[in-house]
């Protein structure tokens, strides 16, 4: 049981009894601890000023079915669910992961929701992905499927398979005749309720979404209201989850490697990124210097994209669809997806990376391309702000509205620029550098007030930021000059195309990669990336196939947009708007 | 002067001025959408003839040829009644606007407007209250919160800025000693009122831009908040006459504001002396000026929050409406 | 020879007939298939919870009183506005008095807290 990481020896002093276990792997910690005894533990690692483990990164479980060596619980009996619990302290900069083998039928475990409230939805989330049943959570319904659903999906023994599809009608089939008249039957179904709503007679319990222009997907808020003010709120997820945690146990690891930019599809290269990351850290790839330099050029140029579609889609909420900074916003992004589709062909899902670098290099013009789109994109940020920073009735819109306080965020799991408006200048880039980030000189702004104009700012700030880090990497690209862009480990990457004609060797590589992938060893890891809207965080089990076991997907948008139970109470309708723009989020990844 | 022509002119004229009004209104749609298209650098509307110009025909055969949904548990006849009231309402307001000159027309002197009140202003005033019946009637009886809520903020925020629109007025009705509006634009022949009321103009604007629900202070149908406010449950022909009546608000508005500060048809008088239709044409081109600040404060400025709008209008711009009746009382009084 | 009101009376009726002849025509010529589903009351794609029309925060209706005390007395300045070049500075002293009565009521309701949205 030795550790690098100080926090164990102290949870196991205190709790000689509970700790079950410690493993180190890629140089992250997992404490197994014992199911019945998870919230004092909890409220140890949050509470205790050496280990203060505040910020809850998600919630979520393992189901061992076919694991081939379980985690059994205390007495040796099989133990079908473990519940992994990542966290995170921003005080020490440490990452920790908790595991809890969860016996019974149901399995049964404490919430610990009344330690990080961000566990709340996280729980939910198991509850319904898992069936694991959180003792004394205060709302454990459904999140994301409907609340009449049978079965939790994520269970490694839920049926798989679709519905037969007809393509083809038959003409003798009688249907035919009325094909395109019949009128569908509609069923009346009550919308639900939270069950925590006052229901006062004087209030009025409105639908805001599915179908809403300014929920900025599908997403539903149902919203209690006084006269316009907001009595209580709560967003209901789940009508675009597409089930991408229960995929990735369906596909290779590179297979996988097409799907993260489906979530957040505002940011795809971030999103790729933080998958093959951990798909990295897991093989221990090894990545060139001159990929990760791209690779950073890239994951700039996605932040400003992603920052353009919040600026412009924020902008579109609270002045309407004629306002001019939408389009603007979007002209400039346009040219971001002029480059990605430069580079890679795609402008959205671009799927760029793979393990141990990039697809291919990138074109000979695309460092002049690069420069001229900061040189031009820096005047056209002065005029946004000419048009907004300083506008007195925008400025009313979002100065003391959406406030949240760093603890509340901290006790959320918010990340990105939600915690950053609060004064939190937490940053995955700082804190734990990939890419070689370490290598950049740049800051993260905070603003310390916690409102929407707050974030407003530091979107702004971080966009300067990243034209500088843009700039940085062009300067060192050029230093570098070409080289390789691959891992050349054989095991790992497709060898290039000419070696196939001369090499039997590297035609079997090549054959064995394509056909079954690579054999990852069996372990779990963690990586996350600062997404443009907070830690974007891969946690991959590995049971030695050349699939993933587990692929839980830490989405900073599902967080951050639980904070709007805790702004809109008091606030009025019309800011309803401001939060949700402010947040910004984007439901793909929200429902995953 | 047989009992024909008596009845025919009224008649004809009318005709005249509702088309004229429509096709105005209609064409603002057409003009908003594409002076927007330049201002987020796009083309607007061009597919439907040249410069997208047959685009407001389009759209009205497509209005007129759709299938209409009522949804149940309207109070229909309200409902079905609401965007008519909301239109007339607009058009009925023009009636007192001199648009022009007397002119010679076969042998008849016909003036270019349709009555010409002693009490024009107040005619003004007590129909631009009219308009907030259709908007409010509408978004009761669709029963759909989200109109309800359009419904009321509407209410609140017609009859509130109709106080700074009054006491705006006023202060033009002091200097010009009239509420007549012929005599508002001869009083105007040598410097229109803008010269004399700048902070009256500014209150007027903002005060109508409030009346006709238009951005900044379109709340009651705030797209991106209440959908679409007062007529989300309306499609159709329905929907296209509150498209329209806001549209023709805005023209009818716009006519206003270039009467009473602007100089009307009149100013300046060497131009408007030179031809008839000259003044017609001077009339016209302020009011296309008005309407393109109207669509330029759109293309510029976020909502305002209805609270503080609320706040600005009671707080802010009332007083300030007084401060300036109060200074120009004291100045005409000393003068 | 008629009056401006009669050439004003005509036309409101024009006015009022067109937007109702425009819905008379759309009525001739559109399809009516109506059925069940597609007139179903919906909110943003859900059912509605509850009823639209329900009790509703006073606040609007307070605007709305203070704006009837209000406009009255704006109208009553109109008469004073056309003959105050007449008048002359009685008419001042006399309209001053009237605003600043105007004025105690707008500090009135802004003290008494009704112009504070709630």
């Amino acid at each position: 049981m030795s550790t690098s990481n100080p926090s164990v020896h102290k949870l196991q002093a205190q709790f000689p009894q509970a700790v079950l276990g410690v493993t180190d792997f890629r140089g992250e910690t997992t404490v197994l601890v014992r199911a019945s005894e998870i919230g004092p533990i909890c409220r140890f690692l949050r509470d205790d000023p050496d280990l203060a483990y505040d910020l809850c990164l998600f919630v979520s479980a393992i189901d061992q079915l076919h694991l081939p060596n379980p985690i059994t619980s205390r007495d040796g009996g099989p133990c079908r669910f473990v519940v992994v619990y990542q966290l995170f302290s921003l005080k020490h900069n440490r990452r920790l992961r908790l595991k809890a083998p969860v016996p019974g039928d149901p399995p049964r475990i404490d919430s610990v929701a009344s330690i990080w409230p961000a566990a709340d939805w996280h729980e939910r989330e198991t509850f319904d992905l898992f069936g694991i049943h959180f003792r004394g959570h205060p709302d454990l319904r459904r999140i994301l499927l409907p609340h009449d659903w049978v079965g939790h999906p994520l269970r490694k023994d839920y049926p798989l398979g679709g519905e037969p599809v007809q393509f083809t009608v038959n003409r003798d089939d009688p249907e035919l005749a009325n094909l395109g008249k019949q009128i569908m039957d509609a069923p009346t179904k009550e919308s639900d309720v939270p069950p925590w709503f006052s229901g006062r007679p004087d209030t009025m319990i409105l639908n805001v979404g599915p179908q809403h222009p300014a929920t900025h997907g599908v997403l539903r808020i149902v919203v209690e209201l006084e006269g316009e003010r907001i009595v209580n709120a709560a967003p209901d997820l789940g009508h675009l989850h597409s089930g991408f945690e229960k995929t990735a146990e369906h596909r290779t690891y590179q297979q996988f490697a097409t799907y993260p930019s489906r979530m957040d599809y505002v940011a795809g290269m971030s999103n790729d990124l933080s998958y093959i990351l951990a798909v990295e850290k897991l093989v221990e790839a090894q990545v060139p210097p001159r990929a990760n330099i791209i690779r950073v050029i890239l994951l700039e140029l996605q932040r400003l994209a992603a920052h353009l579609i919040w600026i412009g889609t924020q902008t579109l909420d609270l002045a309407g669809t004629i306002h001019a900074l939408l389009q603007y916003a979007f002209r400039e992004r346009e040219m971001i997806l002029d480059i990605f589709e430069m580079v890679c062909g795609a402008r959205l899902t671009t799927s760029y990376f793979t393990t141990g670098g990039l697809r291919w290099d990138v074109p000979p013009a695309f460092p002049t391309k690069v420069r001229e789109f900061v040189d031009y994109f820096e005047k056209r940020l002065d005029e946004y702000e000419a048009m907004l920073t300083h506008n007195p009735i925008y400025r009313s819109r979002l100065e003391g509205i959406a406030v949240i306080n760093a603890e509340q965020a901290i006790g959320l799991g918010c990340t990105g620029p939600v915690l950053r408006g609060c004064g939190i200048g937490y940053d995955v880039r700082k804190s734990m550098p990939y890419c070689g980030y370490e290598e950049y000189d740049f800051e993260i702004p905070t603003r310390p007030y916690g409102d929407a104009y707050s974030r407003y700012q530091v979107r702004v700030a971080e966009m300067r930021q990243s034209v500088s880090i843009i700039r940085q990497g062009l300067e060192k690209l050029k230093k570098v000059g070409p080289g390789p862009i691959k891992d050349p480990n054989r095991k790992l990457t497709l060898p290039p195309r000419e070696e196939l004609e001369t090499s039997m060797e590297a035609l079997i590589h090549h054959f064995k990669l394509v056909t079954e992938g690579f054999h990852p060893p069996a372990g779990e890891v963690y990586s996350s990336v600062e997404n443009p809207k907070g830690e974007l965080g891969f946690y991959l089990v590995s049971d030695g196939n050349p699939r993933p076991y587990r692929c839980k997907i830490r989405g900073p948008s599902f967080s951050n947009i639980s904070a709007l139970q805790v702004m809109a109470p008091g606030s009025l309708f019309s800011d309803l708007v401001a939060m949700v723009g402010s947040i910004d989020i984007t439901l793909g990844e929200v429902d995953r | 002067m047989d009992w024909v022509t008596d009845f025919w002119i009224p008649v004809i004229k009318a005709i005249v001025v509702v088309l004229a009004l429509l096709v105005g209104g209609a064409y603002m749609t057409w003009g908003e959408r594409k002076l927007c298209a330049r201002f987020q650098v796009r083309y607007g509307p061009n597919r439907a003839g040249p410069f997208g110009i047959l685009q407001p025909l389009a759209d009205a055969v497509k209005a007129i040829f759709k299938e209409e949904i009522v949804p149940h548990h309207v109070d229909k006849a309200i409902y079905l009644m609401s965007p008519g009231i909301s239109f007339a309402a607009v058009l009925i307001t023009f009636a007192v606007i001199p648009f022009g000159p007397q002119i010679d027309l076969l042998g008849r002197q016909i003036g270019l407007w349709i009555g010409d009140l002693q009490v024009g202003l107040l005619y003004l005033l007590a129909i631009a209250g009219l308009g907030s019946y259709g908007i409010v009637l509408g978004g009761w009886s669709s029963n759909n919160k989200y109109s309800l809520l359009g419904a009321l903020r509407a209410t609140a925020q017609m009859i509130s800025y109709e106080l700074p629109m009054g006491l705006a007025l006023l202060s033009v009705v002091v200097l010009a000693g009239t509420l007549n509006l012929n005599r508002i634009v001869d009083f105007q022949g040598q410097w229109p009122l803008i010269v004399w009321q700048p902070l009256g103009f500014l209150i007027f604007f903002i005060a109508i831009l409030a009346e006709s629900n238009r951005s900044p202070f379109d709340l009651p149908e705030t797209e991106n908040e209440l959908i679409s406010g007062f007529m989300t449950e309306y499609g159709g022909i329905k929907f296209a006459l509150y498209f329209i009546a806001e549209y023709t608000a805005m023209v009818v508005n716009s006519a206003i504001v270039a009467t009473l500060f602007l100089g009307g048809w009149k100013w300046p008088a060497v131009l408007s002396n030179l031809h008839p239709l000259a003044g017609v044409a001077l009339f016209l081109a302020k009011v296309l000026v008005v309407l393109f600040l109207y669509v330029w404060v759109r293309a510029s400025c976020p909502r305002v929050r209805y609270d503080k709008f609320m706040r600005f209008c009671w707080k802010f711009l009332m007083p300030l409406a007084w401060v300036n009746l109060a200074v120009t009382a004291v100045i005409v009084a000393l003068i | 020879m008629l009056s401006d009101y009669h050439f004003i009376g005509v036309f409101v009726l024009v006015a009022i007939a067109f937007p109702f002849l425009a819905l008379g025509i759309a009525w001739l010529l559109r399809p009516k298939k109506p059925n069940p589903v597609k007139t179903a009351i919906y909110e943003c794609g859900l059912e509605t919870i509850g009823d639209a029309w329900v009790r509703f925060r006073a606040q609007y209706y307070i605007y709305a009183l203070i704006f009837v005390a209000f406009d009255v007395e704006a109208v009553f300045l109109f008469p004073w506005a056309v003959a105050y070049h007449r008048v002359g500075l009685w008419a001042l002293a006399e309209v001053f008095l009237f605003l600043g009565i105007l004025t105690i009521g707008l500090v009135y309701a802004w003290r008494k807290g009704a112009l504070r949205w709630q």
